[in-house]
């Protein structure tokens, strides 16, 4: 069972191009992909599942299992980063540990989205409000990132560097992707209350067209993950071995709560992967804007480039193997 | 007339912008874009879509008295964020 997962999702379409652009790095192709368009599909699929998630939010309102599920994802990314900071401590300065921390607490979109697709060709059903799970757990994970440098860091630190509230709440709530995601959320919702005809309308967009976005955006992926990959050396074998354990102790740990929640495996698995998963859009950009003297090839290198296919190529159907045996009665 | 040549990270375009326009400069060009390698990372378009995208290139033709206004606004954001900025002689053609 267990092989037969990993074997379906490594030859699902996005993998493969997830794949493709990997080796076309690897091969040193003269194959690329204008700047503007990654950005432009990264912003799509937050905009779809964003939408898509208001949707069913309407749908299954405010009451269990939603409500305990999103209150419990919020609470998983103030309690990761804490624990990630313990064990990145033995090795890095409060500035790296509660960057890198920061981003291990909070989500890979992408990485949800794939486990989604992966739920989708298992037929195993899943809720649409675990976008909401998703939505909120950008921001907290900054938060603790930022109130670990604020606690931990040098009474030294230059005045010029000291915490300057307004702009950390603003960066962590009001970033580009945590604002678009939570925005379409709404909208979703509005929409679906309001006037259900013009989800129809929107459907094609929203909808039909996300499969091969998602395909095109992991072909770019791939490219950016490779090269991440490449330059890993200069990360060092903890980190290395920090990036690739943490989320399976983070996936271990959102799998009990998934468990004392009594999700179904589909919403199950897609809260352990949000638990396991680790940002590269929201907190790296609000770390350095924030904490400049963690050093992003540190954040950014272990979360794209071994985190982040490690969790949609190995992870996604070692984690749902994890569901399976921790909620076997539902599984 | 100087010439001043800033490299830094498009997000802190509009930090530098406004620094500029508070010190009067008479005008500027910015170049987005702008890729190459920093003292921590290769600079690339590749990672735009994550907010890590690549560098500005803002140049300015002025006088001292100019420079010498925005040099504490404009090294302030460059030391936080880090960049770089050189100040040259101009001569017009």
């Amino acid at each position: 069972m267990g092989q037969n997962l990993f074997i379906q999702n490594a030859l699902s379409p996005p993998i493969l191009f997830f794949f493709l652009g990997a080796i076309a790095y690897a091969l040193k192709s003269d194959f690329e992909i204008p700047a503007p368009l990654p950005k432009l599909f990264s912003l799509y699929l937050l905009l779809a599942i964003g939408f898509r998630g208001g949707i069913e939010l309407q749908k299954s309102g405010f009451g269990y299992p939603v409500l305990p599920t999103v209150i419990a994802a919020i609470l998983m990314s103030l309690l990761i980063p804490l624990i990630c900071f313990l064990v990145l401590r033995f090795k890095f300065d409060v500035f790296n540990a509660a960057a890198i921390s920061a981003a291990y607490g909070s989500i890979s979109a992408v990485t949800f989205i794939t486990a989604e697709s992966f739920l989708e060709s298992q037929n195993i059903p899943f809720d649409g409000f675990m976008v909401a799970a998703l939505a909120l757990m950008e921001s907290p994970a900054i938060i603790i990132g930022l109130l670990l440098v604020k606690f931990g860091a040098p009474k030294d630190r230059p005045i010029k560097r000291k915490m300057k509230w307004g702009a950390i709440l603003h960066e962590s709530m009001l970033n580009g992707s945590v604002y678009l995601l939570l925005g379409s959320l709404l909208i979703g919702f509005l929409t679906s209350a309001i006037d259900p005809s013009d989800i129809k309308k929107m459907e094609p967009f929203t909808a039909e067209l996300f499969y091969g976005a998602e395909c095109f955006f992991l072909l770019d992926m791939g490219i950016v993950a490779a090269q991440r990959l490449a330059r890993l050396n200069k990360t060092g074998a903890f980190l290395i071995m920090f990036s690739i354990f943490m989320p399976i102790v983070n996936a271990v740990l959102g799998s009990v709560v998934a468990r004392f929640l009594n999700l179904n495996p589909g919403n199950a698995l897609l809260f352990v992967v949000l638990c396991a998963s680790a940002s590269y859009l929201a907190v790296p950009t609000a770390m350095r804007m924030t904490v400049p003297e963690a050093r992003p090839s540190y954040y950014i290198s272990t979360t794209l480039g071994l985190t982040f296919p490690f969790n949609i190529i190995i992870g996604i159907p070692v984690y749902m193997g994890l569901v399976n045996t921790m909620i076997p009665s539902i599984g | 007339m100087k010439r001043l040549d800033l490299i830094f990270s498009e997000r802190e375009l509009n930090d530098v912008l406004s620094a500029l326009e508070k010190a009067e400069v008479p005008g500027y060009t910015v170049m987005k874009h702008a890729t190459g390698r920093g003292p921590e990372r290769i600079v690339t378009e590749d990672m735009e879509f994550t907010g890590f995208g690549s560098n500005a290139h803002v140049i300015i033709f002025c006088e001292q008295e100019i420079i010498d206004k925005i040099r504490e606004n404009i090294n302030n954001v460059l030391s936080y964020y880090g960049g770089v900025a050189y100040v040259s002689e101009a001569t017009p053609l």
